[in-house]
Order: structure tokens, then C-alpha cells, then sequence
């Protein structure tokens, strides 16, 4: 199996004692789903835009394919062009329409030309179904549509991997769904995402390996069914019964 | 003078105040842009946004017209000794020392994430900034650049005392010929009013419709 992105003893430590990744170690392959979790304010966000270099990791080296992105002569924006991204917050570029979004990087990035950057751009809004929506602003689409054009816009370019920070968590529950379904499809297409998300049917559904990530270190890994049965580590445990009842919670309503 | 001629002269200064205030506006754009993101972004040259912007807000217009004119002039007769080109180089400085500023604020507003978002996708810090910032620095910015704009037709009148045939110029000179003392003025007023107005108003409308549109 192809790597398509490892790390290897990844650290980032923010000002003055909060080590967000410590020494974390990773690998994702074609077309695996990896789904992390773990208690807010763990390091979790972090690890992933290191993973990105959106933030530029302290020790430690990157890998995607087989170009190392941590030595310092690399040019990250091309190597950036080849990772989606997928924001909690989605971020959508709000002076332009849907399109616009998701064509900015095909034109600018890609250099494609006008008329092969509009096919490509709405053939990802197809993917996500928002074709239609393609000419209005983020402003007049709910949370649910926003964050499918998202991301159609990181996997537009036909990127590598897609790297999803909780797509989901600040989205009503009803508008959860339509964003999990979008993921569901590029999951069947055999598409490569590490997802950081608390959705736990979903992850049970989707997942090959679930990563319980805690105190900036991943303390756990295995299929989604280890957990979901039998945690090994307490840590772990604990987290799920919690996770498990609030999702009961959730279902119940 | 008769009528025709006056109004002829008054038309002459309504052009001259227009360029001053225009071009300036244009200049304060496209250095105090560039100073806005330098100071945001690059922090290692603060020190120097800083010191431009305290110089030309600090010091009045008019001190800087006569300090450009005669004290420049003296050694550079050439673009200083031009009345117009002064007057508007002065009043573009002044104008990007105060855009910096007002797109500083724009640029804190629309946050760090829409730059972040653009960096995710492999656009350079540059074009993110072209691409994805500046259009929304002026939507964000259209209050202050119309209240900006003017403030440049205001203080071009300044521009008089070195020889511009601006508005108020040309106001003083059909006072002299005329010994009229109150209706050139109640003229002039008028026309200052009708030039600042009307586009600050509609600047601050269109940038509140956008606004509300996107979201921003």
C-alpha cells in the first residue's frame, strides 16, 4: 500500500508550557479513512495543520508521498496545493460566490485556464450537490451548504488527502447530516482523509482506524469496533462511555 | 468680470479642486495599501509605517504645502515648484498615512482565517493577499474612504495659498475683482458641499449594501 502521508515525531509547543504534539508518530495510506478524537483543547487541531503546514511544526518532519515538506527548502505552497483542508469554522471566502471559491485555486493555484477551471470547479460542486447554488454568496447558504462548498473547494484541485477538522461540530445537528452524507460519498470513492470528528455512528460506519489522541500524544489506536467494545487504555474508555451517551442523548431527542 | 467669466473661473477651480482631490485620493491608495499589510504582516518594518504615519498625520496640511513648495522647491524646482503637483503629492502622502489606518482596521476586522483558508489551498502569501483580502479591505473600508475622499476635497483649499486655481482660489480672485464679500463664498460652500456629499454618501451606501450581502 502507498504512504500517502506519515509524520515522525512531530512536536509543537505553544508559549510557554502547552506541548499541543508530542512526538507524535503517524502514517495514513491510499485511500485509508483515519478518524481522530479526543477532549477539546488536546491538540488535536494543531496536530492536523501541522500535518498541513498551515502551522509550522517545532521538531520532527512531514512527509507527503515521499517529499519531505519540514526541510526548509521545500515550496510549501506546492505542496500545500496537493492537501484539502476542511475547516471547522469552513471559512469560505465570503466576496465570492460558491464558484468563485472553489475556482480561486484551480485559476491561481493550478493555472488552469478559465474555462477548464469553471468545469473542474463545478464539477466538485456537483460532488457535493450544490451545483445549483454555485453563484450565491457563503452569507446566503445555511451552515450545512456552506460546508459543502468547503469542501468542494479542498477537493477541487484533486488533492492527495483531504484533512477535515471537525467538518461537523459547528453545525446544527439537522445540517450535520448533509455534510456527513457529502463525506460518505467521497468515502466510497475511495478518497484519502484524516477527519478529526466526535460523530461516532458515522465514524463506526466509515473509519478503518480510529486514533484517540489526548494531552498533544496519540493513546490509542485500533478499528472503530475496539472501541466501541473494548477501549484498552482508561483514558480511552472513559472518553467513549461519555461520547456514546451523548450521542444516545442526541438520538433520543 | 462679468457673470459668464466668473462663472467660467469658478468651473476652472471646480476641475482643479476635483483632480487635487482625486488623484490624491488615488496616491493615498496605492501607498497606504501596501504600508496597511507591511504593518500587519510584516513586523519587522512597524517602526517605519509608524514614523510615516505620525509624520503626515501630525504635522497640518498647509505647514506641509509651504514646507514642500518653498523649502523643496528651492532645491527641486523641479516637480516641486508646480503648485498642483505639490498640493496633491502633500495631500496623497497625508491620505496614505490615513488609508493605512483605515485599512488596518479592515484588515483586523475580515480576521486571520480568510488568509489561512487561502494559504490552505497553495496561494502565496501575496496572492492571498490580492486575491482574497484587498477585495474585502475595501469593501470593509468604503465608510472610511468616503469620509477620506472628503476630507481631500476640504483640505485641497489649502492648496490656495501656493498658487492653486482651485475652488477657493478662484473664489478669492471674484471677491477681489468684484468686491462682492458674500455671495463667492455662499458659492463656494455650495459647491463643497455638492462635491463631498453626494459620492461619500453613495460610497458608504454601496459599501453598506455589499456589506450586508456578504456577510462581511
Amino acid at each position: 500500500m502507498n504512504t500517502v502521508m506519515e509524520c515522525k515525531h512531530l512536536w509543537k509547543t505553544y508559549e510557554p508550557h502547552l506541548v499541543a504534539v508530542k512526538d507524535v508518530s503517524f502514517r495514513i495510506n491510499e485511500g485509508e479513512i483515519k478518524l481522530i478524537f479526543g477532549p477539546s483543547g488536546s491538540g488535536k487541531s494543531t496536530f492536523l495543520r501541522c500535518m498541513a503546514m498551515l502551522t509550522i511544526p517545532d521538531k520532527g518532519d512531514v512527509f507527503l508521498r515521499d517529499e519531505c515538506l519540514t526541510k526548509p527548502e521545500v515550496d510549501l505552497n506546492r505542496a500545500r496545493a496537493r492537501i484539502g483542508f476542511v475547516f471547522q469554522h469552513i471559512y469560505l471566502f465570503r466576496h465570492l460566490s460558491a464558484l468563485g471559491n472553489v475556482e480561486l485555486a484551480l485559476r491561481r493555484v493550478l493555472k488552469l485556464s478559465k474555462e477548464e477551471s469553471r468545469e473542474r470547479a463545478l464539477r466538485a460542486l456537483r460532488e457535493v450537490k450544490m451545483e445549483e447554488w454555485a453563484h450565491h454568496y457563503p452569507a446566503q447558504l445555511s451552515g450545512g451548504q456552506q460546508q459543502r462548498v468547503g469542501i468542494a473547494r479542498a477537493l477541487a484541485r484533486n488533492p492527495d488527502i483531504i484533512l477535515l477538522d471537525e467538518p461537523t461540530s459547528a453545525l446544527d445537528p439537522e445540517l450535520t447530516g448533509e455534510v456527513i452524507d457529502t463525506l460518505r460519498d467521497l468515502a466510497k470513492k475511495g478518497t484519502t482523509m484524516l477527519i478529526v470528528s466526535h460523530e461516532m455512528p458515522f465514524a463506526r460506519e466509515i473509519a478503518d482506524e480510529m486514533i484517540f489522541y489526548d494531552e498533544g500524544a496519540i493513546v490509542e489506536t485500533g478499528p472503530p469496533e475496539q472501541f466501541f467494545t473494548s477501549p484498552q487504555s482508561e483514558r480511552a474508555q472513559k472518553f467513549m462511555t461519555r461520547l456514546i451517551k451523548k450521542t444516545k442523548r442526541e438520538q433520543d431527542v | 468680470m462679468d457673470l459668464v467669466q466668473q462663472l467660467l473661473l469658478m468651473l476652472g477651480g471646480v476641475v482643479e479642486t476635483l483632480a487635487i482631490s482625486i488623484f490624491s485620493l488615488l496616491l493615498g491608495l496605492l501607498i497606504g495599501l501596501p504600508l496597511s499589510f507591511v504593518k500587519v504582516y510584516e513586523k519587522g518594518f512597524r517602526f517605519f509605517v509608524d514614523g510615516f504615519e505620525r509624520i503626515f498625520r501630525g504635522i497640518p496640511e498647509i505647514v506641509l504645502m509651504l514646507m514642500f513648495y518653498f523649502g523643496l522647491g528651492m532645491y527641486f524646482q523641479f516637480p516641486f515648484k508646480n503648485a498642483f503637483f505639490t498640493a496633491f503629492f502633500v495631500l496623497g502622502l497625508r491620505s496614505a498615512a490615513n488609508q493605512s489606518q483605515i485599512f488596518r482596521g479592515a484588515i483586523r476586522g475580515i480576521g486571520e482565517e480568510q488568509m489561512l483558508a487561502a494559504r490552505s489551498l497553495g496561494l502565496s502569501r501575496l496572492r492571498s493577499i490580492t486575491s482574497v483580502m484587498v477585495p474585502q479591505v475595501f469593501i470593509f473600508s468604503t465608510p472610511g474612504l468616503g469620509s477620506e475622499y472628503a476630507l481631500l476635497v476640504k483640505d485641497s483649499s489649502y492648496a490656495f495659498v501656493i498658487g492653486v486655481l482651485d475652488i477657493m482660489k478662484t473664489t478669492d480672485m471674484i471677491r477681489a475683482a468684484t468686491y462682492d464679500f458674500v455671495t463667492p463664498y455662499l458659492a463656494a460652500a455650495l459647491l463643497y458641499i455638492l462635491l463631498t456629499f453626494p459620492i461619500a454618501t453613495w460610497l458608504d451606501t454601496w459599501g453598506s449594501r455589499r456589506k450586508k450581502k456578504l456577510g462581511l
